[in-house]
């Protein structure tokens, strides 16, 4: 599975690669460090992800207008997309949900907890069907 | 002369002598039906004489016989006669005592009685004579007096006549009128509100109020024009208005317009007319109250704009507390994932003392995300964000057992059956979470038991929740509800936790206090408003 991960904090990258080679498996993953640089890799030739996890509050572009630019997209629309944040703001996550996601995660104090809930989370999305376009 | 002629001055003069003859017979005639005529005459007249005195009789007997009081009196006021009527109202008999009129008289009607008595003798008839007399028994009364005078023989006054009538009621009604309408006077001049009467359109009466509103006089007020006092751009409205009214469609109307003074400025008025019809629907009169509203909008737009700030500023200072909060949450969770990356991945080189700093390490971190959690609630409790929903504490209280620690030897116990309250559930669920958890936390006793009583005021509903926990000291009560005071330094208290209850319980109108003995427990003791719930 192609994982594109859009994240800003360098440790939250560290946390989900840590997380990921623990699981042993064979995704692959592709890092943007903000909403403008995951937007020129969908839009380049490359080969598109399967899920995409995205946080929310990121500088420049941030994960809500990342979100609504996706959806402007024919080609890129359909790809589902994670929200992976630390804010409980409510507004947000209806803002995310009316946009269009494939899920809203808030992320935990402790490692151990988040490793856990992305564990889920991939396991999830591994036994889905994709579009695999 | 000749024979002729004196035979026919002869005849002549014998002509006129059997004309004289003839005109003393005559004369003599006349002479007798004259003196026959004057003798009837005198008679008749006698006879008519005699026949006026008996309907003079029966007059009286009339008189006598009305319902009205009557009463004949000389002219130093003595009474002569009175009948059936008169007798009862004056509550005196003239054939048992003597009655002058004169002592009836009130102090305040003699100068305007002795007047009225000189009117009558020099007119002869004294109509609407109204005075205050005073009856035997002391009582008061109202009367009005038609009277003439009676002539004797020789035409001289000796006696008046008199119909009384007791007009005290009429009187008394009529003091009352005036006196209503006296106070009537008062509110429509001392109101602050402009009043004016108005017939087909033409102001007739005005009070001071309006007077003063648009700068007119009274005199002025009632050659205005409606478009002399209505800015243009009101005028279309008004017409309509009165239009509806005329037309029998509209009863009242309130109507905002602005007002042109007499000096050319403007007012906005609250403008509400009624039209007074006759039983026919015809409009006899239109009242119009107009209230100056200028201040009153300027209020309400500076309002307006007061809550627009205060709604734009809550909402910033939301979007802030989320912001800061998500800003330092952050962080945190770095920290936390390296020091629990360093105790795993360094688990070989550390010792116990280093693996035991980091554990301490992830409890602050953890503190410390509590306590962010409990700001960002705190800061959120005033804004309304959930609609209210019907709130089983029953059920609420519950819930709060499952998702909070409650160790084995502490029962949470709810005694009375809660009531279901109309208000936002998250708040509700804090309120008792907060409380509750607090109580649990604080038993050190074996058997621990937390309990939950609630019952009905006339305005309120009452709640307590009571503990056989450490207790709090007395000095303490007040300031526990206070932001950041925590009795103990703890990873478990934030401190924040009571300040959010005590925020929640005034949001709904209510009151919390406590009752606590050190060693023995606490009862903490809440109300919220029913109308708000």
């Amino acid at each position: 599975m192609d994982i594109l991960f859009i994240e800003d904090d360098a440790i939250e990258t560290m946390k989900f690669q840590r997380t990921l080679s623990k699981l042993n498996s064979k995704h692959k993953l592709i890092e943007a460090r903000n909403g403008e640089e995951a937007l020129e890799f969908l839009q380049s030739e490359k080969k598109l992800p399967d899920v995409i996890l995205l946080d929310l509050n990121m500088p420049r572009m941030n994960g809500i207008e990342f979100l609504g630019k996706l959806k402007q997209h024919d080609k890129i629309k359909y790809l589902p997309t994670v929200v992976l944040t630390t804010s409980e703001n409510r507004d947000d996550l209806l803002e995310c949900y009316k946009i269009g996601i494939a899920g809203y995660i808030i992320k935990p104090l402790k490692y151990e907890d988040y490793e856990a809930k992305l564990k889920t989370v991939l396991e999830y999305w591994s036994i889905n069907e994709l579009v695999k376009a | 002369m000749a024979n002729n002629e004196v035979e026919l001055l002869t005849r002549a003069l014998e002509r006129q002598r059997k004309a004289r003859v003839q005109a003393e017979k005559i004369l003599e005639a006349k002479s007798k039906e004259l003196y026959d005529l004057t003798k009837h005459l005198r008679h008749a007249n006698s006879k008519l004489e005699n026949l006026l005195d008996e309907k003079g009789d029966d007059m009286d007997a009339a008189f006598l016989n009305i319902i009205d009081p009557y009463v004949v009196m000389d002219l130093n006021f003595n009474v002569l006669r009175t009948n059936h009527s008169a007798k009862e109202f004056l509550g005196v008999d003239y054939t048992e005592e003597s009655i002058n009129l004169s002592d009836f008289v009130h102090p305040d009607f003699a100068q305007y009685t002795a007047e009225s008595i000189q009117s009558l003798l020099k007119v002869g008839v004294l109509r609407n004579y109204r005075a205050k007399i005073i009856l035997k028994d002391g009582s008061e009364k109202f009367v009005q007096i038609n009277s003439s005078l009676i002539y004797d023989h020789e035409g001289k006054p000796m006696a008046a006549q008199g119909i009384i009538r007791d007009i005290t009621q009429e009187k008394e009604i009529e003091s009352l009128l005036s006196e209503q309408r006296k106070e009537l006077d008062v509110i429509v001049e001392n109101s602050p509100l402009g009043i004016v009467l108005m017939v087909e359109g033409q102001i007739v009466k005005s009070n001071t109020a309006m007077q003063n509103m648009l700068g007119y006089s009274h005199e002025e007020l009632k050659q205005i024009k409606l478009k002399d006092i209505t800015a243009n751009e009101d005028m279309a409205k008004s017409e309509s208005y009165l239009k509806e009214m005329k037309l029998g469609k509209l009863d009242h109307f309130i109507l905002n317009k602005s007002y042109i003074k007499k000096d050319g400025t403007k007012f906005l008025a609250k403008t509400s007319v009624s039209a007074v019809r006759t039983t026919e629907g015809e409009i006899e009169y239109q009242v119009a109250i107009v209230e100056d509203i200028t201040e009153h909008r300027q209020l309400e737009l500076q309002k307006e704009q007061l809550l627009k700030q205060l709604r734009a500023s809550n909402k910033e200072l939301q979007e802030y507390a989320h912001i800061v909060s998500h800003d330092l949450k952050s962080p945190l969770r770095s920290i936390s994932a390296l020091a629990s990356w360093l105790a795993e991945d360094y688990a070989d080189v550390l010792d116990g003392n280093g693996v035991n700093q980091l554990q301490m390490m992830q409890e602050k971190i953890e503190g410390m995300d509590k306590l962010i959690d409990g700001i960002l609630t705190y800061s959120s409790i005033d804004k309304k964000t959930n609609e209210d929903t019907e709130v089983d504490v029953n059920q609420v209280i519950s819930e709060i057992r499952e998702i909070i620690f409650i160790p084995d030897h502490v029962n949470v116990v709810i005694m009375d059956t809660l009531p279901t309250l109309m208000a936002d559930k998250t708040k509700i669920h804090q309120l008792f979470q907060n409380l509750i958890s607090n109580a649990v936390v604080h038993i050190r006793k074996k058997d621990g038991l937390v309990k939950i009583h609630g019952h009905e005021t006339s305005t309120h509903w009452q709640f307590s929740i009571s503990d056989n926990g450490i207790g709090i000291p007395k000095e303490y009560h007040e300031k526990i509800f206070k932001v950041f005071q925590s009795l103990e330094t703890s990873e478990q208290s934030t401190g924040i936790g009571l300040s959010i209850v005590k925020k929640i319980v005034d949001l709904y109108e209510g009151e919390i206090w406590l009752d606590s003995e050190e060693g023995k427990g606490t009862t903490f003791h809440f109300t919220l408003k029913k109308q708000l719930l």
